[in-house]
């Protein structure tokens, strides 16, 4: 992709000097980056480096922990997410996350989707039947379930609950998609479904996903931040990323000379 | 390199004296000790019961008589007394116990919900007589004086659930039984939960209020759906222990044989009334084989308590 292209797009979430703290930890430094809309946004840097902190900034998880600040701005929408007036349960709806591992629900396959739905809308059956076939033909599992919507979630493979728990985090809609090196725990072959699925998904939804595997991120990502220690070291397509990167820092990373 | 057959090192030959045959055979007596004490019991009180059981049938679990001087003797009434203190204990625990235990887990800081949790364990270790001293010199007092008078002319009055809340407040009775037993139990009710809260995964948590739940629908959506056997078993246990708690009730429950809707009416328990009438009632009476066949039916009431609760707890560990 071309830089005018990457400029032209505009940011779906703006970070701007953001710094956060673990009790006295100070884990995230002066942080700023665009999240442009419509795109995947990958994020790469050795373990602790602050990029799954950073995504649990983006939907306030971190507000479920005492002794978790936050200070700076993150603009989603016009309005300072970290700000003390969000509606954590609306921003939460808006900005879903997809976590390492998978986790159904203690429900059936179909309520694991339908559940997250009604937080938020009043749907009638049929709709709701319509909603719950949708999200789940979008990351290729409704072949597979179809014929067991009412079994228990925790009867799936690895590979078919993370699918289950991309389309549970869709269902509700958002506008942004977190995804915590969503596919660590799982085989190569879903590994590559869930990849395929990233790509599609990118039209309606804007992605950022904190990874391990580089490849995984030169596959994926349109745009790449490389973190380290608390700071984002370079921020740029990924093309540029990992032919022609600026940093010192990042060419050690990526050419595997450290994390 | 040789190996003679008597050098340390040599695979076959006697073993270094006899201790793991010996330590087998201790760890196996005191197993077994167990079985024959639990056994053991059972057998004494079927047998002190034989009288009782031989002279009333089984009409003697529904004869609310207890009259030493007819010589006539029913369980009715401290069953009933045993089974509606323990209920109220329950009712009064399990709300408590869940909002501790949802408190300690979900809400409070770390090193808060370290020292609150601390003090609840240690509420456990409070013998249960220094329960009946406080109930009987604080609460009795306090419910005579104010709970009851204020709630049998406001909730007294309501018909229907009103019968339970009308009655002379004498401050011990059932209601007081109740609590004091509720407090008692709490501290076990509370200690199951927050072990089962605890070890939900918080990835698990954590999703749910990623799709925007509030705290309250993840505890009732989510926490409690996975943790709903456990928190059964440990209710369960709480209740065993409140149907087998004896000093602290037979202080505050007034001891009066007496089966009626009044939460306020003084009654016994099982428990209470062998507590106060075992010590003076000859060996090989009537009376003396009718207590026993009362403990009999205690033991029976709670043992069964016990096996449902192990099931619910054994369903959780070893199912999904």
């Amino acid at each position: 992709m071309t830089v005018a292209q990457h400029d032209a797009m505009p940011a779906a979430i703006s970070v701007r000097n953001l710094d956060f703290y673990y009790g006295a930890h100070h884990a995230l430094k002066d942080i700023s980056i665009d999240f442009p809309q419509g795109q995947v946004t990958g994020m790469i840097g050795p373990s602790g480096c602050g990029k799954s902190t950073l995504l649990r900034v983006l939907n306030r998880m971190y507000d479920l922990y005492p002794g978790q600040r936050a200070t700076g701005e993150v603009i989603f929408d016009g309005c300072n997410i970290i700000g003390p007036k969000v509606n954590l349960n609306v921003l939460r709806s808006r900005v879903g996350m997809v976590f390492q591992k998978p986790t159904p629900f203690p429900m059936s396959i179909y309520d694991n989707i339908a559940f997250g739905v009604r937080l938020h809308e009043r749907l009638d059956r049929a709709a709701m039947e319509a909603r719950v076939e949708d999200v789940l033909r979008r990351v290729a599992l409704w072949p597979e379930v179809r014929d067991r919507l009412r079994d228990s979630a925790a009867a799936l493979s690895g590979g078919q609950q993370q699918r289950l728990c991309i389309a549970r985090t869709i269902a509700t809609r958002p506008e942004v998609v977190l995804l915590d090196e969503p596919t660590s725990a799982l085989d190569p072959v879903s590994t590559a479904r869930i990849e395929e699925l990233l790509d599609e998904l990118k039209a309606d939804f804007t992605i950022a996903i904190v990874t391990h595997n580089l490849q995984q991120a030169a596959r994926c990502a349109d745009q790449v931040a490389f973190f380290y220690m608390g700071e984002v070291v370079e921020v740029d397509s990924a093309d540029r990323m990992f032919t022609t990167p600026r940093e010192k820092r990042t060419q050690d990373y990526i050419t595997g000379r450290f994390g | 390199m040789e190996r003679s057959a008597t050098s340390p090192s040599a695979l076959t030959g006697a073993a270094r004296g006899n201790g793991d045959a010996v330590f087998a055979a201790i760890v196996r007596f005191s197993a077994a000790l167990i079985l024959l004490g639990l056994g053991g019991m059972v057998a004494v009180m079927a047998w002190g019961a034989r009288g009782a059981f031989a002279r009333f049938g089984p009409g003697f679990m529904f004869d609310k008589a207890w009259n030493p001087v007819t010589q006539h003797f029913g369980a009715a009434a401290p069953m009933f007394g045993t089974v509606i203190t323990a209920l109220l204990a329950i009712l009064l625990a399990v709300p408590l116990a869940f909002g501790i235990a949802v408190w300690l887990t979900e809400i409070a800081s770390a090193r808060i919900a370290g020292i609150i949790g601390t003090l609840i364990q240690l509420l456990a270790a409070v013998p249960s007589i220094i329960f009946g001293m406080w109930g009987f010199a604080v609460l009795v007092p306090f419910m005579a004086h104010y709970v009851e008078p204020l709630a049998s002319h406001t909730l007294g009055r309501v018909p229907g659930i009103g019968t339970l809340f009308r009655g002379a407040p004498y401050g011990t009775g059932f209601l007081t039984g109740g609590m004091i037993l509720a407090v008692m139990i709490t501290p076990f009710i509370c200690a199951v939960m927050r072990d089962v809260f605890l070890s939900i995964p918080a990835v698990l948590k954590e999703s749910a209020y990623g799709l925007g739940m509030t705290r309250w629908e993840v505890v009732r959506r989510i926490i409690l759906p996975w943790s709903r056997s456990s928190v059964v078993g440990g209710v369960m246990l709480g209740l065993g222990r409140a149907l087998g708690e004896t000093m602290a009730i037979t202080f505050v429950i007034g001891n009066a044989n007496h089966i009626g809707w009044s939460l306020f009416s003084p009654g016994n328990t099982i428990a209470s009334l062998i507590a106060l009438e075992f010590p003076e009632s000859a060996v090989g009476s009537l009376k003396f084989s009718s207590l026993m066949a009362a403990g009999f039916l205690l033991m029976l009431i709670s043992l069964g308590t016990l096996v449902c609760s192990r099931l619910l707890l054994r369903t959780k560990a070893t199912g999904r």
